[in-house]
């Protein structure tokens, strides 16, 4: 070290630093202090204001919410009119057609599927759902898996007539829903799917940070059945 | 049996399992250096109080990303002088440095003559206003390094900058001292 660096060592020795502050008790007050979690609250009204909002912009429905559920990423809305919506095939409307893996890479969803099934393809809605094509019994039917950042993302519409169930999937919770249904989507960048007319009966349930919904002609049984082997 | 007093690992391990006091020990520990740095950054004692505060609040909260096996004081005190830094942005000016009193005499030492005290005085404070001067990259870098004694790498890590970029500057810092004192004759 040279003689102006030691100088400088010095006069750091000298200086006339104000005294230091109690830091401790005001730094352990604010730690103990939990930080209220507005944004969460403020994502969860923000998309219970979306789906309300959609609801009652169809005209038909504007008086006749009738009851409302939230699973994970999903709300299901009653209502004694279902709007008009498009009717689709199993396919078509689905989304992109891609590869498992494409899919899994878009969205980050790390799907799950029943033992010993490996369709070829999976489309991508938006930024985050992806939904395969499926046989169970005999029968096409659709799994759809999204991660669940905030209710009301996956919307069904369900007629005033449509069977709405508590159940459990693995022990999770898990809604059946058997009727005329409609299902929107909102992605979260702003990406909306308009109601499409489904006619199969519904199963919705969680498992982890993931909703997932069967959709398809099964008999109730049958779709808890395929939902305990998807892992 | 006598509880023997826990090293800083420990502490860093009790704290990200949200042992608060465990935290408290380590706040008390680095405080001082931590707001001597905040001081010399942002310029004034009331945004450095500030500056030493948030960044022990940021720092607990960030524990999860602190690399097991690290050195801690690195690691604080590149968040606090972060701190410091972003608040002195905004402060409309900065406090001046000012020495202690300059004829105070350590125990130990032989009591100099009133003229060699007042002349090292002097010249003491004429390196405190031309380190002053300095543009600030070059000024924190020797307020970091020499002022607070800091090591070289410490001083990278609270300027958020390279190792090689703080020996140029302190490299830079110290010619521009050197002809600023020539000029003056100190």
């Amino acid at each position: 070290m040279n003689e102006l660096e030691l100088r400088l060592e010095e006069l750091g020795r000298e200086l006339a630093f104000p005294p230091t502050p109690e830091l401790a008790p005001a730094v352990i007050e604010r730690l103990r202090r939990k930080p209220f979690a507005w944004r969460r609250v403020g994502v969860a009204v923000a998309l219970a204001l979306v789906a309300l909002a959609a609801a009652f912009a169809v005209p038909q429905a504007r008086t006749a919410l009738l009851d409302f559920f939230h699973l994970g990423g999903a709300t299901v809305i009653r209502v004694d009119t279902l709007p008009r919506a498009t009717e689709r095939s199993h396919a078509a409307g689905l989304g992109f057609p891609v590869t498992l893996q494409e899919a899994q890479r878009r969205t980050g969803v790390r799907l799950l599927l029943p033992p010993g099934e490996r369709p070829s393809r999976a489309y991508v809605l938006g930024d985050a759902l992806v939904t395969v094509v499926l046989k169970a019994d005999g029968k096409p039917v659709r799994l759809s898996e999204f991660g669940s950042f905030g209710p009301g993302s996956l919307q069904k519409l369900v007629a005033q007539e449509a069977n709405v169930e508590a159940a459990r999937v693995n022990g999770a919770q898990a809604l059946w829903i058997q009727g005329p249904h409609a299902f929107e989507y909102f992605g979260r960048n702003g990406f909306h799917r308009a109601p499409v007319r489904e006619h199969g009966n519904v199963l919705l349930w969680l498992n982890g940070d993931l909703t997932l919904r069967l959709e398809g002609p099964l008999t109730k049984a049958q779709a808890l059945e395929l939902a305990r082997r998807t892992q | 049996m006598v509880d023997r007093p826990l090293d800083e690992a420990g502490l860093v391990e009790r704290a990200r399992g949200g042992d608060l006091d465990a935290w408290e020990t380590i706040v008390r520990t680095h405080q001082g250096l931590a707001f001597r740095t905040a001081y010399l950054l942002a310029g004034n004692a009331a945004d450095a109080e500030e500056a030493a505060q948030d960044g022990f609040v940021k720092a607990y909260r960030a524990l999860g990303h602190f690399r097991r096996g690290a050195e801690l004081r690195p690691w604080l005190l590149r968040i606090v002088a972060n701190e410091a830094r972003n608040r002195r942005r905004s402060a409309v000016r900065r406090e001046r440095l000012a020495l202690r009193a300059a004829l105070e005499v350590r125990p130990g030492d032989a009591v100099p003559s009133p003229e060699a005290a007042l002349l090292a005085g002097e010249q003491r404070e004429r390196l405190l206003v031309a380190v002053e001067r300095l543009p600030d990259d070059q000024r924190d870098a020797i307020a970091c390094r020499y002022l607070l004694g800091l090591t070289e790498a410490e001083t990278a890590a609270a300027l958020g900058i390279r190792a090689g970029t703080v020996k140029s500057r302190l490299s830079r810092a110290l010619a521009r001292l050197r002809e600023t004192l020539e000029e003056g004759g100190a």
